[in-house]
């Protein structure tokens, strides 16, 4: 595989990245990506390294989802492309897609009568035809799914007894119940508690450590971004700010220009960017 | 759990206790109905005599008898199975030319309309939507109305039906077609087609001038199942067959499809294509009963909900359970429509909205959300 440049932003912020990747799993070049005339997202490259955990940040208005959408093949680019694992994505089918891609929204809904086992038996449609009947490694995809995400006491409770934190466990195991490469989340862990958030997140860890799962995640809290995921995407206005892993994407400039705050960026002996919000920028 | 899901495939639902009374209870409720509508009537017999003409050996052991009843005399003689009906009792006369087949219509009509009720449901999100939401009522109403003024012959009443219900249909799907659709948009372009169409109809009633003429027009506007017969059977019959295998089939669908849009796309599933062909499905289903009884309310509106108060909305069991419960509510209703007026009846529409709607305000008052999708 020829060498793919990691990043190159256009902003004049010093990228030298150390960490080599050679393998993209999915890789964006020149995409423009908006809702009718405007443009949300203009990203010239951006790479989500194969079998990491990628988390996507940014403040509001960002075009954190936007980008989200247009690698999982749900936007149209006005121009560029989107690579998975080397083919675009707007040429596979939707079901072929769906086989290797994962996406989970921010929001989800699902009738409420719907047990947990249920949902996640969902998660098998791309993989079953329109008469099958679900097939051994149906079930075992279902049970592993279920087991990941730690939900195995509440399979047969409906969804409508669970609570928020419950029920986004549900909805991944769904996802991972697909057996997708790749998997995308659009910030899984916004609107719950802090139990659930680390819920969640440890079950994506699990995930990539585990089963080699490539994982992209929007995340709204810096912090737990930077605890959690090996690369950090920071996205400012649509386009790529900075990229590579935490300690080197995470500084006070950046909480500067990006989020528009004024923090001190400490680092642990283990070299953790730590970061103590001071107050917020004019 | 998941050793009991693993003996069963796709095309059988779990027929766990709840779906199993529902149906239960349906099959049993159709029965009763059945022998009431087959035994009472202008021709007084008792009920014995009734089930014995039912049960008519000189039908059920002569292959050319029974098609020749059921296929009519041209279409069994074609198979060269025809008969004389001359040699069968009065009762059994009565009760297979006229008294069973209308309840076999009723049966039919109830299931196809609570199929393309549960259908257009799950397709538009939404619980209130019936088989008439995308324009298929006034779409027909205006074809028939139409049809009846400019005399162009009762026995295209159906077709013309039929024809412009999905008319409406595509009209409907093509006004809210912009680069795709949404429920929203496809219901509100429905609500605006309908408007429109209902508007042609109302001015068309206005040109009609013959008494008969209205009455045919008004029987037909609110679904009657007076004097249908054996070729009524055929012609619900015939798409039924279609309906009932398709609707179970797509199940899972619209299981999918109830998660949302994206969510559905995201799992592999191209929504546009689904989307279209489950309406299509739904608007053969209403089509069909629409052709022989004309626009019988409520019931495609109230029977998915009422199954859903049952088993949830998980739809593999639902549509069985609409298959039994639609047949049920329409045999019951017809029952009061051709026998609770002495010497006159009424149409079976109205009778469905008279059944439905008090059930409907009673659901209202004693749920405390309709938010099950």
């Amino acid at each position: 595989m020829p060498e793919i440049p990691l990043l190159s932003t256009t902003d004049a912020q010093p990228t030298d990245e150390t960490e080599p990747v050679d393998d993209a799993a999915l890789l964006a070049s020149d995409i423009e990506l908006g809702y009718g005339e405007e443009v949300v997202v203009d990203c010239e490259h951006l790479v989500i390294p194969d079998g990491r955990v990628t988390a996507l940040v940014g403040p509001n208005g960002s075009g954190k989802s936007t980008l989200l959408k247009g690698l999982s093949a749900e936007l149209t680019p006005e121009s560029g492309t989107v690579l998975l694992d080397g083919r675009d994505v707007h040429e596979r089918s939707v079901s072929n897609l769906a086989r290797e891609l994962g996406l989970l929204d921010q929001e989800n809904d699902a009738p409420g009568g719907l047990t947990v086992e249920d949902l996640v038996t969902h998660g098998r449609y791309p993989h079953r035809g329109f008469l099958d009947p679900l097939s051994e490694d149906d079930y075992a995809a279902i049970d592993r799914a279920i087991d990941l995400a730690g939900i195995d006491h509440l399979r047969e409770t409906a969804l409508a007894e669970l609570s928020g934190g419950q029920k986004q466990l549900a909805f991944i195991a769904m996802a991972l119940a697909q057996d997708t490469d790749v998997l995308l989340l659009d910030e899984p862990t916004t609107y719950l508690d802090l139990h659930h958030q680390l819920r969640v997140m440890e079950v994506i860890r699990t995930l990539n450590d585990e089963r080699d799962v490539t994982v992209c995640v929007v995340l709204h809290d810096l912090q737990q971004a930077t605890r959690f995921a090996e690369y950090l995407v920071a996205l400012e206005d649509g386009s790529v700010y900075d990229w590579g892993p935490p300690e080197e994407v995470v500084t006070e400039q950046l909480l500067a220009d990006v989020f528009n705050v004024d923090a001190s960026v400490r680092h642990d002996p283990d070299g953790d960017p730590h970061i103590v919000p001071r107050h917020a920028l004019e | 759990m998941s050793r009991r899901r693993r003996v069963h495939d796709a095309l059988a639902p779990d027929l766990d206790a709840t779906l199993a009374s529902i149906i239960g209870a349906s099959i049993l409720l159709t029965v009763v109905a059945g022998l009431v509508q087959v035994r009472y009537g202008a021709y007084e017999m008792p009920l014995e005599t009734a089930v014995r003409a039912l049960l008519d050996r000189a039908v059920w052991t002569n292959p050319s008898v029974l098609a020749t009843l059921i296929l009519g005399e041209r279409g069994a003689a074609t198979l060269g199975l025809s008969a004389d009906l001359g040699v069968l009792s009065n009762p059994t006369i009565i009760v297979w030319t006229s008294r069973l087949p209308r309840v076999l219509v009723a049966a039919f009509v109830g299931l196809n309309l609570a199929v393309s009720g549960a259908v257009f449901q799950a397709i538009t999100r939404n619980e209130l939507a019936s088989p008439y939401i995308l324009g298929v009522s006034s779409g027909a109403g205006v074809a028939v109305v139409f049809t009846l003024l400019f005399s162009l012959g009762a026995y295209l009443l159906p077709l013309a039906a039929v024809v412009g219900g999905t008319a409406a249909f595509l009209l409907v799907y093509a006004v809210a077609w912009r680069g795709g659709t949404t429920p929203v948009r496809l219901v509100l372009a429905g609500v605006v087609v309908g408007t429109i169409f209902n508007s042609l109809q109302t001015g068309l009633f206005y040109f009609i001038d013959s008494n008969g003429v209205m009455r045919t027009a008004v029987a037909w506007l609110a679904g009657s199942l007076t004097g249908v017969g054996w070729p009524e059977v055929r012609v619900v019959a015939v798409p039924t067959l279609l309906v009932v295998p398709a609707a179970l089939v797509s199940a899972r669908q619209l299981d999918v499809l109830l998660l949302g849009e994206r969510a559905a796309r995201s799992l592999g599933m191209r929504v546009e294509h689904m989307r279209f062909g489950l309406s299509a499905l739904a608007i053969v289903a209403a089509s069909a009963a629409v052709a022989v009884a004309g626009l019988v309310g409520f019931v495609g509106l109230v029977v998915p909900h009422v199954v859903r108060t049952f088993v949830g909305s998980d739809y593999r069991q639902l549509m069985a359970g609409c298959l039994f419960a639609g047949p049920a509510l329409v045999v019951v209703a017809d029952v009061f429509a051709r026998l609770a007026l002495p010497g006159t009846q009424v149409p079976v529409g109205v009778v469905t909205g008279l059944l439905g709607g008090p059930y409907f305000l009673l659901l209202l008052r004693r749920t405390d959300s309709f938010t099950e999708f």
